[in-house]
């Protein structure tokens, strides 16, 4: 009963759309506006419509309604309460659903508050709207229904399950922070595009959208950490980025929203750029949709697997229409958006943004070339060739390492112009300091390496500069006789934005000190029987014994190995585990084996031990040891950068800044 | 047009150029790897230093060294198409019959030389409801 709800309130949605055309049509003839306040109500009972659709999907992966297809296939009657919530968008109709209903939320906030305000961008933004609802709503009615019945000659006792590594809270929540900003990035799409139809690219816009853009590049920060902590975590391989081409879809959409957050401030300020907005806030969905192409279409072959139904040529299409669309409005406008204004000088703060939005730009062009490769070098000569990491991180570690200089330098510039005697003023000690890091570095380590060199100086240059400015602030609001902690509060509310930015800054600068230990990461594979040890990369580790145990629903077998350090002291015991899933299963093929890693983690290095194999009969165990310096900087540096883009744009109770 | 642009421009334009040296015309087996199907390969009479290859498991195919259970040799196919892959190093979780992998490595004599070894990751876990408890 419930399940036919959600399908007939899936169709009701497609229906209102349909209407929400007809609306507008007639708005365009007779230019009666109750035909904007009638599409108004139909967009927004579409999203009624598909909230309450997903309500009851939810609910019948709660009571575990089998004769749903999706439902039995991605849980089953031991599957966690907790994970039969996250199962919603485990797969692909289920998560299509979702991602209309996230957008449907979205829509609900921008007709009720942001359009509320500019009313001028109602016709073009119900327009944009209702192609974007017409999309998603034909895949989940047409494609991928979630409400698929089970097909009549099977009946299923019992489902599938939720595969195992994604029973982990991490991975829970990852997807909706991540898909929270992916779709996030269609409200600002639609907000640009309607104002550019509407000719209205102005102040009103610009503190608007910008706004939302913090806010969506929250999620898109948010999300992209937490996948890369659940990977740390559970995949074992040590790492927290391989420039897959699943990763990779979601870093193109945030260096985009990221260049736009930095250019938009000039436009803000004087006015300017206005169309180099205009395709920076465009292209961030286009890039959304692009990496949705590139993961449901099984184009490139990724370590994500989105098999099933190829949603792939669908998808191309909408993003074609979507870019063709984009790119007519654009050039109907241009001479609209031309600023007569330019920015003359280099040392400027608007040059900053610029060479800012440069760095961002390459970045992008890179990952993109990198990713779409395969794609074109078969198009080319018909050979598919893949790049490897190599080429990302030979091309993004130098320029990673200029756009961390330049989040110190660009504060240290003035609008403008900057003298050269405020250059050498406010230059000189972050300076010092980076060549006394540096000579440090230089001292304490025992092999040379360039890279890791210069990001130390690097960090501590951007961190001074950063702490300099924060100081500055600080002084010139604490004259009175207030308390320290109040003058700091003061200073930190004062002015959110700016200092919301800077603590951003300093969290990205974090995030280098993590990237750093990379360098220095070493690895090692080795077996071992019980009362056995190995020396490596001064650390010894003498395995104890190993023992197995069944669980609740897997059987494991539980290694316990000391750590020693180089001083002989002990440092830890780790405990990595085989576990075997579903073990009880007769058909071999669907028990599941899964390393259970074990990392001791502190500031200056992790020690992350796999527990690779094991061999009862001779009672031999296998393992992978790598020692990772620093990796806990990138967790920290990811909190500091979403603490900072929170105080960033958390309501005020003065309005120093925009309103969405 | 002013210089700032000016320069901006000539600066992305240099890294374009610089990433396309990379792809296209360095000869780097870090940075491109060809893609073979297995029956090309299977054709291929020549040893290549750098090839990848996608596919299946053969079912029964992996072959563990007992003395180093580190060391597997197992058959990837291709719909009728199969070859021989040797891999030394820990292997994925959810590597068994079956499964999909991507290999990468030298191939020379009908044999590649893993140097990578990847399974698809479980990201989207899409059961075959028809062998699984139906009566």
């Amino acid at each position: 009963m419930i399940s036919q709800i959600g399908s007939l309130a899936l169709s009701i949605a497609s229906g209102l759309i349909l209407s929400t055309f007809f609306f507008l049509f007639y708005y365009r003839f007779t230019k009666n506006k109750i035909f904007i306040d009638l599409s108004e109500r139909a967009i927004i009972a579409t999203c009624l419509s598909i909230i309450l659709s997903t309500i009851c999907l939810l609910n019948e992966l709660l009571i575990s309604n089998f004769n749903l297809q999706y439902v039995a296939q991605y849980t089953s009657y031991e599957t966690p309460m907790f994970f039969k919530v996250t199962s919603l968008w485990a797969g692909q109709a289920g998560s299509l659903l979702f991602w209309s209903f996230i957008m449907s939320i979205y829509s609900l906030i921008y007709i009720l508050f942001t359009l509320k305000r500019i009313k001028e961008l109602k016709y073009a933004s119900y327009l944009i709207l209702a192609f974007i609802f017409g999309f998603f709503l034909a895949l989940s009615n047409f494609i991928a229904n979630p409400f698929e019945p089970v097909s009549l000659d099977i009946i299923v006792q019992n489902g599938n399950g939720l595969n195992p590594l994604l029973q982990n809270v991490t991975m829970a929540i990852h997807p909706p922070i991540l898909y929270l900003g992916f779709v996030g990035t269609s409200i600002i799409f639609v907000m640009t595009l309607s104002a550019l139809i509407a000719n209205e690219i102005n102040h009103k816009w610009i503190s608007s959208i910008r706004l939302w853009a913090l806010i969506i590049w929250t999620f898109l920060s948010a999300g992209i950490i937490l996948g890369g902590y659940w990977a740390y975590n559970e995949l074992g391989w040590g790492g927290y980025w391989a420039w897959d081409p699943v990763e990779n879809s979601s870093l193109m959409p945030w260096l985009m929203l990221t260049a736009f957050i930095h250019s938009s401030i000039i436009q803000e300020k004087r006015g300017m750029l206005k169309t180099w907005n205009v395709l920076l806030a465009s292209s961030t969905y286009l890039f959304v949709i692009l990496g949705t192409f590139i993961t449901r279409s099984g184009i490139i072959s990724s370590v994500h697997s989105f098999t099933a139904e190829s949603l792939g040529p669908l998808f191309f299409t909408f993003l074609l229409s979507l870019t063709l669309l984009t790119g007519f409005w654009f050039f109907k406008r241009y001479h609209l958006l031309r600023s007569r204004d330019k920015i003359e000088s280099f040392t400027s703060r608007e040059g900053g943004f610029l060479y800012n939005n440069l760095i961002l730009l390459i970045m992008c062009f890179i990952i993109l070339w990198g990713t779409l490769f395969p794609i074109i070098s078969e198009a080319w000569d018909g050979n598919k060739i893949y790049i490897g990491a190599s080429y990302f991180n030979q091309l993004n570690v130098p320029i990673g390492i200029v756009l961390l200089f330049l989040m110190g330098i660009g504060p240290l510039l003035s609008w403008k112009n900057t003298s050269s005697s405020t250059l050498i003023s406010n230059f000189s000690i972050p300076m010092i300091l980076s060549f006394i890091s540096g000579l440090l570095y230089m001292i304490f380590t025992d092999e040379f390496q360039i890279y890791p060199f210069i990001t130390s100086m690097g960090i501590v240059f951007t961190l001074t500069s950063i702490m300099g400015e924060l100081k500055k602030s600080f002084k010139s609001s604490y004259n009175n006789n207030d308390s320290l902690l109040k003058a700091l509060l003061q200073l930190l509310s004062k002015n959110r934005h700016k200092n919301g930015g800077y603590i951003v800054h300093i969290g990205i600068t974090l995030l280098f000190v993590g990237f750093v230990g990379r360098a220095f990461e070493v690895e090692k594979e080795f077996v071992l029987s019980p009362g056995e040890e190995i020396y490596f990369a001064n650390h010894i580790f003498k395995l104890n014994n190993v023992r197995s145990e069944a669980r609740d629903n897997h059987y494991a077998f539980i290694s316990d190995m000391d750590v020693v350090d180089e001083n002989n002291k002990y440092l830890t015991t780790l405990y990595p585990e085989k576990r075997i899933y579903f073990y009880w299963n007769p058909d071999p093929e669907k028990r599941q084996p899964h390393s259970e890693l074990d990392i001791y983690s502190t500031m200056s290095k992790d020690i992350y031990s796999i527990f690779s194999s094991y061999d009862a009969q001779k009672n031999e165990a296998y393992f992978k040891i790598m020692i990772n310096p620093l990796v806990n900087w990138v967790w920290i540096g990811g909190i500091v950068i979403i603490f900072g883009a929170l105080f960033a744009f958390w309501p005020s109770s003065r309005r120093d800044y925009g309103t969405i | 047009m002013n210089k700032i642009y000016t320069s901006l421009i000539l600066v992305f334009a240099l890294a374009v150029l610089w990433t396309i040296y990379l792809t296209n015309i360095k000869e780097d087996k870090n940075i491109t790897t060809r893609y073979y199907t297995i029956k090309e390969l299977i054709l291929e009479d020549q040893s290549l230093p750098n090839v990848k290859v996608g596919g299946l498991i053969k079912p029964n195919s992996i072959n563990i060294n007992e003395s180093n259970r580190l060391e597997v040799w197992f058959y990837v196919y291709q719909g009728q198409d199969s070859l021989k892959v040797y891999y030394n190093g820990t292997r994925p979780d959810l590597f068994k019959d079956d499964a999909e992998v991507v290999v990468a490595g030298t191939f020379d004599n009908n044999l590649i030389v893993a140097t990578e070894l990847q399974t698809k990751c479980a990201s989207r876990y899409e059961g075959d409801l028809k062998n699984t408890n139906t009566i």
